[in-house]
C-alpha cells in the first residue's frame, strides 16, 4: 500500500501519533518509519486523495503538532511514497541531508506576514499626496467621470502608483521583522496582498518578532491589515538553510 | 462518510493555527516543503486557482477603470488625515538594530517569490 509521508524528524523526536490523524477521508492511523537514526512520519495513502480542505487541515495539524514537540522537516502536501521500503530506502539515501537539515532548523519556526491594502485608504492617501492626480481625478469627476479612455489613462497612473506603494509597504514590513529572523523568504503572490513573506524565527525570537508585528499592525490600522500566521513548521527553508551550507 | 475531528495542538508549543488560520497558509503547504523527487505528488490540477500574479491585476484595462472608478467615489474634501506608513519606522528600525539575533545563515534565503503555480480547492467537502 501506498505510503502518504508528512516529515522527517529525528528518531527520537517523541512522536505522539495516537492522537493524530492522516489524509483521506477514513481516519487514517499515523505510523514511524524509522531508519538510519531518523523517522518519517507516514500513514496509508488514501485513493484519490486531492487537496481538500479536511485533507489540508490534516496535513498542516500534523506538522504543527509534531514541529510543536520537536523539530521536522515538512514534506510538501501530496508527497506519496510506494509504501513503507521506499520511505525508508528514501531515509538511507538522504541520511546526511536529513541530519543536516534537522540541525539547521532546530529550534527555529517559521512566521507568515501578510499585508493587503484596504483600498479606499490607499487611493485617498495616494491622491492627497499627490496634487496633479487629485487635480486629474477633480477634472474627471466634473466632467461626470469623463471618457473610458480618460478614465482609462488616469486609472493608469493610478494603477502605477499603487504598484509603487506596494512595493515600497512590502520593503517597509520586511525591513520591520527582517532583524528578528534568521532568514526570510517570499512566499507565493496571494490575491490582494501586498506583501507575503515568510519568516525563519529562533524560538527564543518569537516573542520580540510578535511585539514588532504588533506595532506594525497598530501602524497600519486603517490603511493595511497585517495577517501573521505561525508558529508553523519551516515550510519555506527547508530548501533555502541548504543553499547556505 | 465520517468527519475527522482533529485534535488540539500540542499545548504550550505556540501551535494551533491549523483549522481556523488554513486559509492564509494555503500556499505554503501547498507549493512550500521538503519535495523528494523519488516520491510522487498528488494532482492538483483542476481547482480552483488561489494565487495570482499580483502585477497582472494591477497591469490590465478592468484594473485601470476601477481604480479611477473608485478614485472619483472619494471623498477628500473632508479635512481627512493621510494615513500612509506611520512615524514608527524609525522607532522599529532602531529597535531592530539593537535586538539584532540575525546569525550566519543571514541572508541566504532572498530567494524570489516563484512563479504561480498554486492552486486548491476553497470547500473540504466531497
Amino acid at each position: 500500500m501506498a505510503s502518504y509521508v508528512y516529515c522527517f524528524t529525528h528518531a527520537e523526536h517523541p512522536l505522539a501519533l495516537d492522537s493524530l490523524c492522516g489524509v483521506g477521508a477514513e481516519e487514517s492511523a499515523l505510523r514511524a518509519v524509522r531508519h538510519e537514526g531518523l523517522a518519517a512520519v507516514v500513514s496509508d495513502a488514501p485513493e484519490g486523495l486531492r487537496p481538500k480542505r479536511r485533507d489540508l487541515v490534516a496535513h498542516e495539524t500534523v506538522l504543527e503538532t509534531l514541529g510543536a514537540a520537536g523539530t521536522v522537516v515538512p514534506l510538501r502536501f501530496g508527497t506519496v511514497a510506494p509504501d513503507d521500503d521506499a520511505v525508508a530506502a528514501e531515509l538511507t539515501r538522504g541520511a546526511h541531508r536529513y541530519a543536516d537539515l534537522l540541525t539547521r532548523l532546530a529550534d527555529h519556526v517559521e512566521r507568515n506576514v501578510k499585508g493587503a491594502h484596504q483600498e479606499d485608504a490607499l487611493l485617498a492617501d495616494l491622491l492627497t499626496g499627490n496634487p496633479e492626480l487629485r487635480a486629474r481625478n477633480e477634472a474627471l469627476r466634473a466632467a461626470g467621470g469623463g471618457s473610458q479612455s480618460e478614465r482609462a489613462a488616469f486609472g493608469e497612473r493610478v494603477s502605477l502608483a499603487v504598484e509603487q506603494r506596494r512595493v515600497r509597504d512590502a520593503a517597509y514590513v520586511v525591513a520591520a521583522l527582517r532583524p528578528f529572523a534568521q532568514l526570510d523568504r517570499h512566499a507565493p503572490p496571494v490575491e490582494g496582498c501586498f506583501v507575503n513573506v515568510s519568516f525563519l524565527i529562533p524560538s527564543g525570537a518569537q516573542d520580540d518578532f510578535d511585539a514588532v508585528a504588533a506595532q506594525l499592525r497598530t501602524a497600519m490600522d486603517g490603511y493595511a491589515e497585517l495577517r501573521v500566521s505561525g508558529a508553523l513548521p519551516p515550510y519555506s527553508f527547508v530548501d533555502a538553510v541548504e543553499a547556505n551550507v | 462518510m465520517t468527519i475527522m475531528s482533529q485534535p488540539p495542538a500540542a499545548a504550550g508549543g505556540g501551535g494551533g493555527s491549523a483549522a481556523g488560520a488554513l486559509y492564509d497558509v494555503i500556499e505554503l503547504i501547498l507549493d512550500r516543503g521538503l519535495v523528494i523527487d523519488v516520491f510522487v505528488r498528488v494532482s492538483i490540477v483542476g481547482i480552483e486557482l488561489l494565487t495570482i500574479d499580483a502585477r497582472v491585476v494591477v497591469a490590465s484595462i478592468d484594473t485601470y477603470l476601477r481604480f479611477a472608478e473608485a478614485c472619483g467615489r472619494l471623498d477628500l474634501t473632508g479635512g481627512r488625515q493621510p494615513v500612509g506608513l506611520p512615524a514608527i519606522v524609525g522607532q522599529i528600525t532602531e529597535n531592530s538594530a539593537e535586538r539584532r539575533v540575525r546569525g550566519a545563515l543571514t541572508g541566504a534565503g532572498r530567494a524570489i517569490a516563484d512563479t504561480i503555480q498554486d492552486i486548491v480547492t476553497p470547500d473540504g467537502r466531497d
